[in-house]
């Protein structure tokens, strides 16, 4: 994006299929909700396409291969960028019309949907459109196995393909202006799922809070995005990325642009659920797994960040610099207390789904500071004509990308996971309960509702029961600690070392560094935390000794995903990160060998003695300290007679010796009023909900009685006035001839007196 | 902009010219003859001899038809119409018809053709969609579909329509006011016998007596008005009314001004202008529906040309302030008819009176748009905003008349449908409607916010249009002013803007009506006796598709429609 300015128009074979891939799901929601009206219940319908399920995998797929194709295309012909040229390219023509502006002339403003291709896109393509395909597979074995959802499946199949179009419109679109409208679709999908059980009310308020809370985001987004619009007239990238326009801009308003992208980044705040609108986050756990993978890796968080890198272009532009340092600032100390907070709050979670959600925070938030530093080193040096501060800039924002991708992966893969658990603990759970009805009747009253599949007291010791999900867990985990070598360790290490960068120049940035410092041995700990406490150690109670092994539909996206995160470091090895940032680096140009002896030691060997400390500073902290005190309170042997694969078995010995060796009595902490505050969240909710009670609640009060006695009441009064007014009006009308012709004559008169008068 | 040919009657490129009208006449001619061919029989005085001469006598079974009226009407009106259409297609050719003394009788231009389209289209509606709707017993009646009129009185039906539509389009044409009168009054009697047409029916004949009456008196004032005129100015053509209103002092008006409002008066009428629009509620509520329809688009159409030529040719605009000698008259006209149309309308459960006093209310709108014309001298500065306000705000009653053709009529239509299954004197015939008739009932739905103006249905566009002329007149001159930034109060601006703003109040009362339709169809239950889906042909069922086709598609992308009626509008003064 570094030269948003060198804009090819190009002929390309499969660009002209790209607005399919966001077509296909668009269609097949209706064509889902369709069929599953006319056919629900039917067996065909049931079993053999699974409510739908096997209508949006074939359609997510195919909009995957046309990703790859378009990605390969892209990456194998075309440099440096490659922008769809709305102009002059067959664009589909949404609305055409014409804007005054003052005077008589009227400048014709078109809103057609083009297609915009850099790396960015092409890296967030390929994450949503290939994670979004092995959810629908995941979904198949999780969704359709529950009784609980069925008759109503294809609600669930034609939302979820609705939102993964959303996704890919939004990456693929070339306006701001498009990225909000598929912004939007997917808010809309984000209520629809997460209150897919809508007949709770915890569900139906999550909806609501997760729907409300993006809301107000998207209400700042908007009036930045008017903004936008009104400094440049347009909100095409093509123009807004142009290099003379923002030169231009830069002239008188450059304070004003800062407003504009700054009221926008509140809105990537609202979508990616960072300090202060992150409240829907952890609610939208009501939702079913699938969907809590989907909104948490695939799609809607990412939307925010993906807004953010958009932005790139303006803090990189020249004629900006040094304007939007301050905006940078604050994404990066947004990023970095949200970094700390959500991973202080997920030390004490005992709902799998919510430690993860906490860590998808904590993990964005990771994000949000990389992309803060990069812009700030973007803002602030000369990239454009020093190489060194070039490669720098280019690193320091791919990194943020990279982590973006590793979170993504890691993140999906274990939703996934837990998902595989919570049904397994579901099924056991219910497996018991079903035969012991019949016999001493010590669970009656033992219902679903009372017991908690998804806290972790409940399980304990899984990892010889379901020994892929385990497997999958436990690379996601390391991935997410940053555990040396393993997928977000790479771009984990970059977004730290490039936090204490900008904090050497400027002291502000003190606050990030040492927060994703801190927030590296918090992670540590928490995921650790959650793999012992739910995989190793003896069973906590009877449900977790009876979990079987899970469906095939579950198991598969897991293996994929698992090589994937491990692969990372092959990735990493074809220079990602300098890539993802820079278009006019192809993928793999060092070749992999040299580029992963690069990456090793400038991860390992840095030859500046500052940075060299703090990697290893990090991976001291984020994983040593971490797991090591995670160990010591959770760790522990499995039981007896319980094997599990070799990989595992060192991990959860090591655990068992750690535990054993440095144990410790950690009650005085777990009673104290900071553990209290940690488990209500730090009563970020209640401040809110008081304030909604006392001042929204309050005002909407007061309205709705204006509305009801003022203006109603004008209203009724005027209605009822009109009607009197309408019986005298017709009571005129007689029926008779003779006096409809007296009228004609009163007229007559009248007009005469009218002319005459005027005249 | 394209010359102007002059052709004698029946001279070259006649039948070109008057192509609509020529087969308008073949079709009543057809209309006249083919109902009547059977086996008769003439016998040669003197002989024993009989020859075949095809009329009378036992008839031909497809000359019996009682539909074969309906089917040669349709034809010969929609021919007129895509003739045309086709016109519009080859580029206009400006065409006078003058006598042999060279008066201008008619001329073909912009202007008439898009008024031709209106009554063509609206008559040739009405004329398919009345196809089974001719019952023996009249409206109200409860018969099958078999029991159709026979075909003779069906012919009658029919041939009044052909005739209505060659009036109109004389009307259209005229270039002098006694053409125009006698086209006004071919087409007025034609549609006096139709309101009246189902004898049996006692509503239906003295609604149509009371039509023919109260029409008679109008026109007859109206033809005082004329003489008056004549008198004055020795003649009745346009042009030279026009020189010499615009030649005679202010002192000595008085003669043609009492000339004018009596005119007005007549047009009035025709327009149903409040307080001349007693007798229209009656007939509309008398007529069947497709009838009222017609009166209530193509009819009111034909009224508004009147007074078009008569005020914006004849009396243009240009006392002391540069505004019209009739400005106030027109502006407290259309105040009291837009209002009164309105508040009528708001009380009453008739649905077709309801739809006779919107349409009243719409009428009101449009003479609001002819008053905010003549609040300058346009006529002079041709290139100025006034000028090309003045433009705007007739492309925007053009407009308005071309699509209420497809919502009214449609409206009455559906009405129509229901008047098959007995009579529809009360809102609650069209309980549940949306049970029974789902199509139906959305259509009905569309054609009434249409009439609100609601977008994105054609009735918003054209009302929108109405109310952004008449502000335009009234900023005038400040325009390019505006446009520089400069601040100026509302009291700055021509009083006409008032009648803009009444319009807008205006609309947010019908809007109350329009949509208790929409309540009674879609959340009442039926009346006894209306059950189940409604008998009906599928050509009235066609005419009404087309209709809310029309109505939606105008609304959306009526940019073309639109540069036509405003082609017709600059025809008006330019040449075209």
């Amino acid at each position: 994006m570094a030269g948003a300015d060198v804009t090819t128009t190009i002929q390309s074979e499969w660009l002209d299929f790209a607005p399919l891939i966001i077509l296909l799901p668009m269609v097949s929601f209706a064509v889902i909700l369709f069929l599953g009206r006319v056919f629900n219940g039917h067996p065909v319908w049931k079993n053999n396409l699974k409510e739908g399920g096997l209508i949006a995998l074939p359609v997510m797929g195919a909009s995957l291969v046309l990703s790859l194709l378009l990605i390969s295309e892209f990456l194998g012909g075309f440099n440096p960028l490659k922008v769809f040229d709305p102009e002059v390219a067959d664009k589909i023509a949404w609305v055409n019309s014409a804007v005054w502006n003052g005077g008589s002339t009227v400048t014709p403003v078109s809103f057609g949907f083009g297609i915009y291709v850099d790396h960015v896109t092409v890296m967030l393509l390929f994450v949503a459109a290939f994670l979004c395909l092995l959810i629908n597979t995941f979904s198949i074995g999780y969704m359709n196995t529950d009784p609980i959802n069925d008759n109503r499946n294809h609600r669930f199949y034609a939302e979820f393909v609705l939102f993964c179009s959303g996704m890919l419109g939004m990456v693929l679109s070339d306006s701001f202006l498009w990225l909000f409208i598929f912004w939007e679709i997917m808010g809309l999908c984000s209520y629809l799922l997460i209150g897919f059980y809508y007949e709770r009310p915890s569900a139906a308020s999550a909806a609501k809070k997760a729907f409300l809370t993006t809301r107000i985001g998207d209400v700042f987004l908007m009036i930045g995005l008017v903004m936008l619009w009104d400094l440049f007239g347009s909100l095409d990238y093509a123009v807004v990325f142009d290099t003379h326009n923002i030169e231009e801009v830069a002239k008188h308003s450059a304070g004003t642009l800062q407003w504009a992208l700054g009221l926008m980044f509140i809105g990537a705040v609202g979508k990616s659920a960072q300090f202060p609108l992150h409240v829907w986050l952890p609610d939208a756990m009501e939702g079913p797994t699938p969907v809590s993978a989907l909104i948490h890796a695939a799609t809607m968080v990412n939307a925010g960040l993906y807004l953010v890198a958009r932005m790139f272009p303006f803090f990189g532009a020249e004629a900006l610099h040094g304007d939007l340092e301050d905006l940078a600032f604050i994404i990066a100390a947004v990023g970095g207390i949200t970094a700390v907070m959500a991973a202080a709050i997920a030390f004490v979670q005992m709902d799998l789904k919510k430690v993860l959600a906490y860590s998808t925070m904590s993990q964005l938030a990771y994000i949000f500071t990389g992309l803060g530093c990069a812009m700030y080193l973007a803002n602030t040096l000369d990239w454009h004509h020093d190489d060194d501060a070039h490669y720098i800039v280019v690193v320091a924002f791919g990194a943020a990308l990279f982590h973006l991708f590793n979170h993504a992966m890691a993140k999906g893969m274990l939703f996934m996971a837990s998902g595989s658990v919570i049904h397994e603990v579901h099924h056991a759970h219910h497996h018991l309960h079903h035969h012991d009805d019949h016999g001493d009747g010590h669970h009656d009253g033992h219902h679903d509702d009372d017991f908690d599949a998804q806290s972790m007291e409940n399980m304990g010791g899984l990892a010889s029961k379901m020994p892929i999900t385990a497997t999958a867990m436990l690379v996601g985990s390391a991935s997410i600690m940053g555990l040396p070598l393993i997928g977000g360790f790479w771009s984990k290490e970059g977004i730290i070392a490039n936090a204490w960068r900008v904090a050497q120049d400027d002291p502000r940035f003190f606050l990030p560094a040492t927060c994703v410092l801190i927030g590296a041995a918090m992670t540590g700990f928490y995921m650790s935390r959650m793999w012992f406490k739910t995989f190793a150690g003896k069973p906590n109670n009877e449900v977790a000794a009876h979990v079987g092994p899970t469906n095939t539909w579950i198991k598969t996206p897991l293996f994929i995903l698992t090589f994937v995160t491990l692969s990372s470091v092959i990735f990493a090895g074809l220079g990602f990160t300098h890539w993802a940032s820079d278009n006019s680096y192809e993928l793999g140009e060092k070749g992999l060998l040299k580029g992963l002896v690069y990456e090793l030691e400038h991860a390992f060997a840095n030859s500046d003695a500052f940075f060299f400390i703090l990697t290893y500073v990090a991976i001291f902290l984020g994983a040593i300290v971490g797991p090591g005190l995670a160990m010591a309170l959770y760790g522990g042997k499995l039981a007896d007679g319980e094997e599990t694969k070799p990989w595992m078995r060192p991990v959860i010995q090591l655990s068992a010796w750690v535990n054993k060796r440095f144990h410790f009595d950690n009650s005085a902490f777990a009673e104290s009023s900071l553990a209290t505050a940690l488990e209500n969240r730090l009563y970020i909710d209640e401040y809110y909900d008081k304030a909604m009670v006392n001042i929204v609640a309050g005002f909407s009060n007061k309205a709705a009685e204006a509305d009801s006695e003022v203006i109603d009441g004008t209203i009724k009064a005027i209605e009822s006035g009109s009607q009197s007014l309408s019986s005298i009006v017709r009571s005129m009308t007689t029926g008779s001839a003779r006096d409809y012709i007296l009228m004609v004559a009163v007229g007559t008169l009248a007009i005469f007196m009218l002319i005459w008068g005027v005249a | 902009m394209s010359n102007l040919t002059e052709i004698e009657p029946f001279g070259e490129g006649f039948v070109e010219a008057m192509g609509p009208e020529l087969i308008l006449f073949a079709g009543m001619l057809l209309l006249i003859i083919v109902p009547n061919l059977g086996q008769g029989t003439f016998r040669i005085p003197g002989t024993q001899l009989r020859l075949p001469w095809l009329l009378g006598g036992q008839r031909f079974e497809f000359t019996s038809d009682p539909r074969l009226p309906a089917w040669l009407a349709t034809f010969t009106l929609g021919g007129a119409f895509f003739n045309v259409l086709y016109t519009f297609s080859q580029g206009l050719d400006r065409v006078a018809i003058v006598s042999e003394s060279g008066k201008q009788l008619l001329l073909v231009n912009g202007f008439s053709r898009i008024f031709e389209l209106i009554f063509f289209g609206a008559l040739a509606l009405a004329a398919f969609s009345s196809m089974n709707r001719l019952r023996v017993n009249g409206v109200g009646s409860k018969v099958s579909e078999t029991e159709l009129f026979n075909n003779r009185r069906q012919a009658d039906f029919y041939i009044l329509m052909v005739t209505c539509a060659l009036g109109m389009s004389v009307v259209a044409l005229a270039q002098d006011l006694f053409v125009l009168f006698i086209g006004l009054e071919l087409a007025s009697f034609s549609t006096y016998v139709l309101v009246a047409f189902l004898k049996e029916s006692k509503v239906g004949v003295e609604s149509g007596m009371k039509y023919f009456i109260v029409g008679s008196v109008a026109s007859g004032v109206g033809l005082y008005g004329l003489s008056m005129l004549y008198l004055w100015a020795g003649s009745l053509q346009f042009d030279v009314l026009a020189t010499a209103f615009a030649t005679t002092s202010s002192t000595d008006m008085a003669l043609p001004l009492i000339g004018i409002g009596f005119v007005l008066v007549g047009f009035g009428f025709k327009v149903s202008a409040a307080p001349f629009h007693f007798a229209a509620p009656d007939a509309y509520a008398g007529a069947t529906s497709p009838v009222a329809g017609v009166l209530a688009t193509a009819s009111k159409a034909m009224g508004m040309i009147g007074l078009v030529r008569m005020l914006l040719i004849v009396a243009a605009p240009e006392t002391g302030d540069g505004s019209a000698i009739w400005l106030v008259c027109l502006g407290v006209l259309a105040a009291v008819t837009m209002t009164w149309g309105n508040l009528a309308a708001l009380g009453s459960d008739n649905p077709k009176r309801m739809l006779a006093y919107s349409s009243v209310a719409h009428a009101g709108y449009m003479l609001a748009a002819l008053t905010a014309v003549g609040a300058w001298n346009w006529d002079a500065a041709v290139s100025g905003d006034a000028g090309a306000a003045a433009v705007a705000v007739l492309t925007a009653v053009i407009f308005h008349l071309l699509v209420l053709v497809a919502f009214k009529l449609g409206a009455f239509l559906v009405l129509s449908i229901l008047e098959s299954e007995g009579d529809v004197s009360r809102l609650s015939s069209l309980g549940g409607l949306a049970k029974r008739e789902p199509l139906l009932a959305v259509s009905m739905f569309i054609f009434m916010i249409s009439l609100a103006g609601v977008p994105p249905m054609a009735g918003f566009l054209s009302k929108l249009l109405v109310i952004m002329g008449i502000v335009r007149v009234a900023v005038g001159d400040m325009g390019a002013e505006l446009a520089d930034g400069g601040i100026y109060a509302l009291g700055d601006m021509h009083w006409v803007w008032w009648l803009a703003l009444l319009m807008v109040l205006n609309s947010a009362i019908s809007m109350f009506y329009y949509l208790r339709v929409g309540v009674v169809m879609f959340f009442d239950e039926p009346e006894e006796g209306r059950e189940g889906p409604l008998p009906a042909g599928w050509q009235v069922r066609a005419a009404i598709f087309a209709c809310v086709l029309t109505t939606l598609i105008i609304g959306v992308a009526g940019d073309a429609v639109l540069r036509l009626c405003e082609m017709a509008a600059q025809s008006l003064n330019y040449d075209w």
